[in-house]
């Protein structure tokens, strides 16, 4: 490691040679220039995007110089080059967003494409100035015996990196053509999707391991190591990784799943590692739950077997009216709201004998538990007019209200009587 | 910039004295891996040279970069496009002068003291067309023959030995790179034919039954059982180091890695001479060439160290030391009484004099040497009989002019 690091400390004496200092200079002359020209938009009518081509003509005007007196210009081309890469990637963006929507073209631009350009250019750059194979063998040190060299740790670093990145579309495309060919539900598909996901990973970190050279025996020792230091030092975040995993299995709580959360419907969108992320329709918000919390707390689950809610509207009606006649229309009320389903078949109960009213109760079945509020709002608000059309009264308690005076024995009623 | 980042946190920003860096990039040879050993291989050789050198420069610090020799002119191309080329290349004879006439390289400029030092004929080879010397001649690799004293009690010393050796049991590795094989040229008389097909000339007769003769016995080795032809010298090495080898023909370079596998049961000799006189193994002059992206400073250490490099103590410790390098200066004498591998490397440069005016013509990634390898395979594995490759590489080497 350390003459890894004066390998690098070395790479500073190169800015002892002017023609060096000249080429950084000219590639960083334009740049700046054309940073602070669009800054303080000293073109006028040149949209903001358009600042770059300034820093490119200066830049191709630099390397042309440099280029006519014979200079070397590699360097600066090179800058320019990068810097030009790395304006191009701006512009790709606006092109991924005519086919792909917002979240993934951000993803593939902030988890693949920069990182992935700023390691090429690392790459280069380092090239110029020493031979990227004979750094790629320098030892770093050693590991269960195994002696490490920084080709291989970058090697490593990429391919666990790309695994975990890039393991998501092919997972997903998997689980999709898996949902098509067995008839999963959209859950299911989503919860094989991450489990091809973490098994991926896992074998990914395997081989890893495995072409560092580590033997199986170093491999069960770590896994040992690890196994203490997780009963001590990280317990919780193992819990909640393995609780999130058997979660998965059993299938309680998978991604697209609606649970009751503090009286609240909310529909699972993501299982990770640690937490549950939760959307709570009421509000848009989104809950990151621990995934212990599910596995150790009773949860109310509206999408276990079928993604059907029964719902229910209480309403009261005079006692004066016939309560089959209550009920009848209750049950075509409900019919007559398109959200509600036929099947099964609403059901009007009379529930009990109110002070004012005979209080029933309207049961439908809805398909999607999250619309729970808004068709039962839509139900009432039909009951309200059926109710309107037949006469039928929504009585309300009423109160009188009068004075008391002392002593009661001076008190008198409305009438004018005692 | 992650460098000069890295750097400046190193150093310490409050000092902004630059280090005293002398850039060193080396070229290996085909039948090297860049890998950890050979890395540490070269760090311990090169120690002998920079160890001694800091010792009176002590504010000099050295920077080392491996190439490919077939990759070298690539990497100094674009290196010094950008003002980030060595200071000094350690690199074969024949790629020096091409690196000069590439531009990629400033002519050594040798003043009288240092070149008495150094032999006229080594200094002759690295004369340009102007006369310039394209390099500062600092060591001579060789080629001999290794062998496992565990299976094979002494080398054979000649070619009809050899192939006797090989009927005795014994296995026999050879290449078919043309560098690798061309001692056996020597042994059976065909030198110079060669030269003349190199030079363009027009091959008289009995250069070209010597030709004949000489790719008749390659045909011929390869009809014994124990024979063996690889596609490159590596895969060769790598045999011989696994022990599936008795015999083969080797660079001097390639000692050290031999030495840490076989121990003491690696033997190391001449190569065989044969009916045409003595082997001609194709020998290195391996050079400091000066890289053109210097500073002043760079540029004066890397004068100072070459001169420093030609210093007969250290060209004796140089020889000595790894005893796997003669010495470039005249007037170190090799221990050849106290070292069986010394005497073998000092007879090869003298068996190798013939040759170094063909290997001097080509160089590694010349297309011509690709073409006569492909027709000496041919010839080897049967399918072309010798008269129609001699022919054929009369042919290839006349088109090619």
């Amino acid at each position: 490691m350390r003459e890894l690091l004066l390998e690098c400390q070395g790479w500073l004496a190169y800015l002892e040679r002017p023609s060096v200092l000249i080429q950084l200079l000219l590639a960083i002359i334009p740049v700046a220039v054309s940073r602070r020209a669009r800054q303080r938009r000293l073109i006028k009518h040149w949209p903001a995007e358009a600042y770059p081509f300034l820093g490119i003509i200066l830049l191709t005007l630099a390397v042309l110089g440099l280029a006519s007196v014979g200079h070397s210009f590699g360097l600066t081309l090179l800058l320019g080059l990068f810097w030009l890469g790395w304006f191009s990637l701006h512009l790709l963006h606006r092109l991924l967003l005519i086919w792909l929507p917002e979240e993934p073209t951000h993803q593939l631009e902030s988890r693949l494409l920069r990182p992935a350009f700023l390691v090429a250019a690392s790459i280069i750059l380092v090239s110029e100035v020493d031979s990227i194979q004979d750094l790629a063998v320098a030892p770093l040190g050693e590991l269960f015996g195994i002696s490490i060299n920084a080709g291989k740790l970058f090697e490593a670093l990429v391919v666990i990196y790309l695994v975990l990145v890039g393991c998501g579309p092919p997972a997903a495309g998997l689980a999709w053509i898996a949902q098509r060919a067995l008839g999963l539900r959209d859950g299911s598909r989503k919860a094989m999707e991450l489990i091809l996901r973490y098994t991926v990973v896992g074998i990914g970190l395997v081989i890893v391991a495995v072409q560092l050279g580590l033997n199986t025996n170093a491999l069960i020792a770590v896994a040992g190591g690890l196994s203490v230091g997780l009963g001590f030092g990280i317990k919780e975040v193992f819990s909640n990784f393995v609780s999130g995993l058997w979660l998965l299995f059993e299938g309680s709580v998978r991604p697209g799943e609606v649970l009751l959360l503090d009286g609240d419907p909310c529909e699972v969108r993501r299982l990770g590692l640690r937490a549950t992320l939760l959307w709570r329709d009421r509000d848009n918000a989104e809950l990151l739950v621990p995934n212990q919390t599910f596995f150790t707390e009773a949860t109310t689950t509206f999408t276990a077997s079928d993604r059907m809610r029964r719902s229910q509207v209480s309403v009261g009606a005079a006692y004066h009216h016939n309560p089959s006649d209550v009920i009848a229309l209750l049950e075509n009320t409900a019919l007559s709201v398109s959200r509600v389903l036929p099947h099964p078949a609403p059901k009007a109960l009379l529930v009990n004998y109110g002070d004012s009213a005979i209080n029933y109760a309207l049961r439908f079945w809805i398909a999607n538990p999250l619309d729970n509020s808004s068709i039962s709002s839509e139900v009432s608000q039909a009951i309200w007019h059926a109710f309107k059309q037949q006469d039928i009264e929504i009585p309300f308690p009423q109160q009188v209200e009068y004075s008391m005076v002392w002593p009661p024995e001076k008190h008198q009623s409305n009438n004018g009587r005692t | 910039m992650l460098g000069l980042l890295t750097g400046l946190s190193l150093t310490g920003c409050s000092s902004w004295n630059l280090p005293n860096v002398l850039y060193l990039s080396l070229s290996t040879n085909s039948d090297q891996t860049i890998d950890a050993t050979l890395l540490q291989d070269y760090r311990e050789k090169l120690s002998i040279l920079n160890g001694g050198y800091r010792q009176i420069h002590p504010s000099t610090y050295f920077q080392f970069s491996l190439y490919p020799e077939e990759r070298i002119i690539q990497a100094m191309q674009r290196r010094t496009g950008a003002g980030l080329g060595p200071d000094v290349l350690f690199v074969n004879g024949e790629t020096a002068k091409r690196l000069v006439a590439q531009r990629l390289a400033d002519p050594f400029p040798i003043n009288a003291a240092l070149a008495q030092q150094l032999n006229p004929e080594d200094l002759q080879r690295m004369r340009i067309t102007n006369g310039a010397l394209a390099g500062l001649p600092i060591l001579i690799q060789t080629q001999v023959a290794c062998f496992n004293r565990k299976h094979l009690s002494q080398a054979p010393t000649t070619l009809q030995a050899l192939l006797s050796a090989s009927a005795k049991g014994h296995r026999i590795g050879l290449s078919i790179e043309l560098t690798s094989l061309f001692w056996s040229a020597g042994s059976m008389g065909a030198v110079d034919a060669v030269q003349q097909l190199e030079s363009g000339q027009t091959v008289k007769p009995d250069a070209k039954n010597s030709l004949t003769n000489w790719l008749s016995w390659l045909q011929n080795a390869n009809h014994q059982q124990r024979v063996t032809f690889y596609a490159n010298q590596s895969a060769a090495l790598n045999e011989f180091r696994a022990g599936h080898l008795d015999w083969i023909p080797c660079s001097s370079v390639s000692l050290p890695s031999l030495r840490k596998t076989l121990g003491e049961s690696l033997g190391v000799a001449s190569l065989p001479s044969g009916p045409g006189g003595m082997a001609s193994p194709i020998n290195r002059l391996r050079v400091f060439a000066l890289g053109r992206s210097s500073s002043q400073a760079g540029r004066e250490r890397a004068l100072a160290f070459s001169r420093f490099a030609v210093n007969p103590l250290v060209q004796h410790n140089l020889t000595v030391g790894a005893q796997t390098v003669l010495p470039a200066n005249r007037f170190v004498k090799v221990p050849t009484q106290s070292s069986g591998t010394l005497k073998a490397l000092s007879a090869s440069k003298s068996s190798g004099q013939r040759s170094a005016a063909v290997s001097d013509l080509l160089h590694q990634d010349d297309p011509r040497i690709i073409s006569a390898q492909s027709i000496i395979s041919s010839l080897v594995f049967g399918e072309v009989s010798p008269n129609k490759a001699a022919n054929d590489l009369i042919h290839l080497f006349q088109k090619e002019r």
